[in-house]
């Protein structure tokens, strides 16, 4: 009797799917890739409104920016000293209108400077008021 | 049929999530902390051209505190919040109206920002 031969099944794996799963897995990554979540910095200003040149001023912290540099109460201070200086400041002050800090800041200082220092006034527990000189225009006939 | 319900799946996903204006160009500005925004009701963009947009619509100052009342409408406090999305190299001339005009309309502002790279 003959011994029987062992049969080698030349199996191969359906490939059809492969552009599916493909596609697939591009758009998933590519949507985890490209839809992330904003992340950023909260900041709560006081509404704005018209302040008159008669009225009285009340005695508050004034920050002023120019495009490189910061000024507390007119004196610039070091970006490293920025905090200690203002919290020093705000010491005793418990009332929110007390802690308010005046931003003034000079046409041309770029934002990433801008933030910068608001971002350590807000570190420092000071509440921004934002202090810009309206623009009028005047019609010359 | 998986395939149609995933692919149907990942559209609404972007349709809920993608905002209208991922097509502008501008680069924030990177400061040591970030907190993820939260959801928002409106998104204010100074592109790196200084131009002006509400929501991926150009717009002109004078128009924008009306057009972020209309698109806060009635929201109570804390679900009134603005995305602000600045350009880092825009000047205090041009951003800070825009910061006036998000405060005037009652806005809760948050800066789009990125954490800075050590």
């Amino acid at each position: 009797m003959k011994p029987r031969r062992a049969t080698k099944l030349m199996a191969e794996l359906p490939s059809s799917a492969t552009g599916d799963i493909a596609f697939n897995l591009i758009v998933f990554f590519l949507v985890c890739a490209s839809v992330q979540p904003d992340k950023g910095h909260r900041q709560t200003l006081p509404r704005s409104e018209t302040q008159n040149e008669q009225t009285p001023k009340i005695e508050n912290i004034e920050v002023t920016l120019t495009r490189t540099a910061a000024m507390i109460d007119g004196e610039v201070v070091e970006p490293r000293k920025f905090v200690p200086k203002l919290t020093a400041l705000l010491v005793g002050k418990v009332r929110p209108g007390d802690r308010v800090v005046v931003v003034k800041s000079k046409p041309e200082v770029p934002y990433h400077h801008w933030i910068k220092y608001t971002t350590l006034i807000d570190e420092a527990g000071g509440v921004i008021t934002v202090l810009r000189e309206e623009e009028e225009e005047v019609r010359v006939p | 049929m998986g395939d149609i319900a995933f692919n149907l799946l990942i559209f609404f996903v972007i349709l809920a999530r993608a905002n209208d204006d991922s097509f502008l160009q501008w680069e924030p500005a990177a400061v040591k902390t970030v907190k993820p925004a939260g959801e928002s009701r409106a998104s204010v963009v100074i592109d790196s051209k200084n131009r002006l947009f509400l929501n991926g619509q150009e717009t002109h100052l004078g128009d924008l505190a009306d057009g972020i009342r209309e698109a806060l409408g009635n929201a109570p406090p804390g679900k009134r919040t603005v995305l602000l999305k600045v350009h880092n190299e825009t000047q205090a001339v041009r951003f800070e109206p825009v910061i006036e005009a998000i405060s005037e309309a009652g806005g809760d502002m948050v800066h789009i920002l990125e954490k800075e790279r050590m």
